[in-house]
């Protein structure tokens, strides 16, 4: 384990895995959480929504506590969707294509940072990987911050951006498809190997499209006030696009050595409300356009099974669409007896709850839910 | 609210954007359904020896419910977007419109997100009379995906039990047809089965199409 170490937490706080808590370089046993939900009052009910509903893509189940028009908490339960993966005593190679399922739609930043665990643990020179793994990345983040865009414009009902930006989304997943042959980055990754043709990937088309429906976002006052002073968060203890809307410069591509990234500039918001999180999203979009630019990379990678046979502990930890994503694998003999993975899902949706009751009403809920870009997929997994 | 930030950004510079205008102007972008082209998921040709995982090849046979489309057999994509077989015939009053309401079982979401791709404008199902309810009382289809839970096998069978009759089932994707490889099929019965992990948009609307037309 190059990067962390067992013992007391120093760093930020990074989240939680079925065993273990995480800060930026060391993992420690799990600490007691307070309950500080909000007590009902008279006149005050529970407004029961999912786990299914229209307008939730995954199921989730809120109660939220109203008097009638103010939403004072929430009582989130995301267990419902909880999936038991059996993958202890896999081979490294045959759990990958578990892993790379954990979160469909950020399955390049799962199957990396797990393969990165793995070199880790075994020793496994990968430096020839870093630039084309940080391109995957990037290009991932591009199309889920536009869908996190997609989602914002979905609440205020701008049906126009909203089709511009899903159709900008499958123009995406076309990049991506013809690069690495597969929609979503699955069979794409494997332990220092990528299966990809990087020469395929061309962005001047997104970036200009995008700009057009950004620069129009921008100018609506309709829209902006939806978002603005909505859903306010000023959290410390955050991660990922949340974080840095509420100008904390947290970021894996600065703090991790997982991946090592060229220069880049890292974009910041202050006011940590709806609109500010809306806003990194998006000129993160052009941000990771820039990056995968400058690592210019017109190479093709043929993937290859690789199958070790070595023992260890090793851990990884990337910078996810939505944050921090931190993976810990053990090691015997070619096979995992531990994983452990910590989704930015974690933080996020107790950053959710907080942002939601900082005086919110009903009609803000969906811009506060969709601002997080919160995935059940990768919160509620268990592994056996 | 207080005064609103940023209007000054971009070439907006403060004047509003007349989004009819602007929707008109990028024209239609709707796509014929064999316009683009996948490889994985698509239909599958040839032999293998391989030993799959989730069992998708059997005595040189290729069960495509149970594939993930791993790339690790010898098989060839054909770029075949009919990754579907159509178990039993949908009721003709469905050839007007037919409402879907999808229901996550357990998915890692990428079946969630090309559902929803169905409706952005390359594929635009609603030219095809294929609509989206947003509850099951007003739904016509069941489209099931993910692998069984023990949360929501009580909601799906409430959602199944809140739809009106006549109504049908739509397994989509590996997880809710088989299990995939993480776990077990959502499900035992569907009207139609549509393989892929996830599905392409025009595996899902070539599925719909046939099992309404073919009578």
């Amino acid at each position: 384990m190059k990067y962390y170490k067992f013992g007391d937490k120093t760093g930020r706080y990074i989240g939680r895995t079925e065993k273990y808590d995480i800060y930026t370089s060391t993992i420690t046993g799990i600490g007691k959480d307070e309950d500080d939900h909000e007590e009902r009052t008279q006149g005050e009910i529970y407004f029961n929504y999912g786990p299914s509903a229209g307008g939730l893509r995954e199921s989730v189940n809120f109660r939220l506590l109203t008097p009638g028009e103010s939403i004072r908490d929430v009582i989130i339960n995301s267990g419902f969707k909880r999936r038991n993966v059996k993958i202890t005593g896999d081979s490294i190679s045959d759990a990958m294509l578990k892993v790379e399922r954990i979160n469909g739609f950020h399955s390049a930043s799962h199957s990396i940072a797990y393969a990165l665990a793995v070199e880790d643990a075994l020793n496994v020179e990968n430096g020839d990987l870093n630039d084309a793994r940080i391109v995957e990345i990037e290009l991932e983040r591009i199309r889920s911050n536009i869908d996190v865009i997609k989602g914002l414009c979905e609440s205020a009902g701008f049906a126009v951006p909203e089709k511009q930006l899903l159709l900008l989304r499958e123009e995406v997943a076309r990049i991506i498809s013809s690069a690495f042959g597969h929609r979503y980055y699955f069979s794409v990754n494997g332990i220092n190997s990528i299966d990809g043709d990087f020469s395929r990937i061309s962005l001047s088309s997104i970036e200009k499209q995008f700009r057009s429906i950004y620069n129009g976002l921008l100018s609506s006052k309709i829209f902006l006030d939806r978002l603005q002073e909505n859903g306010i968060l000023l959290n410390p203890v955050s991660s990922g696009p949340a974080a840095r809307a509420a100008n904390f410069r947290y970021d894996a591509r600065l703090d991790s050595e997982s991946l090592i990234y060229g220069k880049y500039s890292t974009v910041m918001e202050t006011s940590g409300d709806t609109f500010s999180r809306f806003l990194v999203r998006a000129e993160e979009i052009f941000e990771s356009i820039n990056i995968i630019e400058s690592y210019d990379i017109k190479k093709s990678y043929r993937k290859h099974r690789m199958e070790l046979n070595g023992t260890g502990e090793g851990t990884a930890r990337i910078e996810s669409p939505a944050g921090d994503l931190f993976y810990y694998v053990n090691i015997n003999e070619g096979r995992l007896i531990d994983i452990q993975m910590c989704s930015p899902s974690y933080l996020n949706m107790r950053n959710f709850r907080y942002g939601l009751k900082s005086g919110n009403i009903f009609t803000d809920f969906f811009f506060v839910w969709e601002s997080f870009g919160i995935w059940i997929s990768e919160l509620e997994v268990g592994f056996q | 609210m207080g005064k609103l930030r940023h209007l000054d950004i971009g070439t907006g510079g403060g004047v509003s954007v007349n989004w009819f205008i602007s929707g008109i102007r990028k024209r239609i972008k709707t796509e014929k359904l064999d316009q683009y082209q996948v490889m994985y998921p698509s239909i599958l040709e040839g032999v293998s020896d391989y030993k799959c995982p989730t069992e998708a090849l059997r005595n040189g046979n290729w069960d495509m419910d149970k594939c993930i489309f791993c790339r690790q057999c010898d098989l060839k994509p054909t770029g075949k977007q009919e990754t579907y077989s159509v178990q039993h015939l949908v009721p003709d009053i469905f050839k007007k419109s037919l409402y879907l309401y999808p229901v996550d079982s357990g998915t890692c979401g990428a079946c969630n997100v090309e559902f929803t791709s169905l409706f952005s404008p390359q594929y635009d199902s609603s030219r095809f009379k294929i609509f989206m309810a947003n509850t099951p009382r007003h739904a016509d289809a069941l489209v099931v995906m993910g692998v069984h839970t023990d949360g929501m096998e009580r909601v799906l069978q409430e959602a199944y039990d809140a739809m009106p009759e006549p109504k049908i089932v739509i397994g989509l994707g590996a997880c809710a047809l088989s299990g995939g490889i993480i776990g077990r099929e959502a499900m035992e019965k569907y009207d139609i089965h549509i393989a892929g992990c996830p599905p392409t948009p025009a595996s899902i609307l070539n599925a719909i199409i046939e099992a309404r037309d073919k009578r």
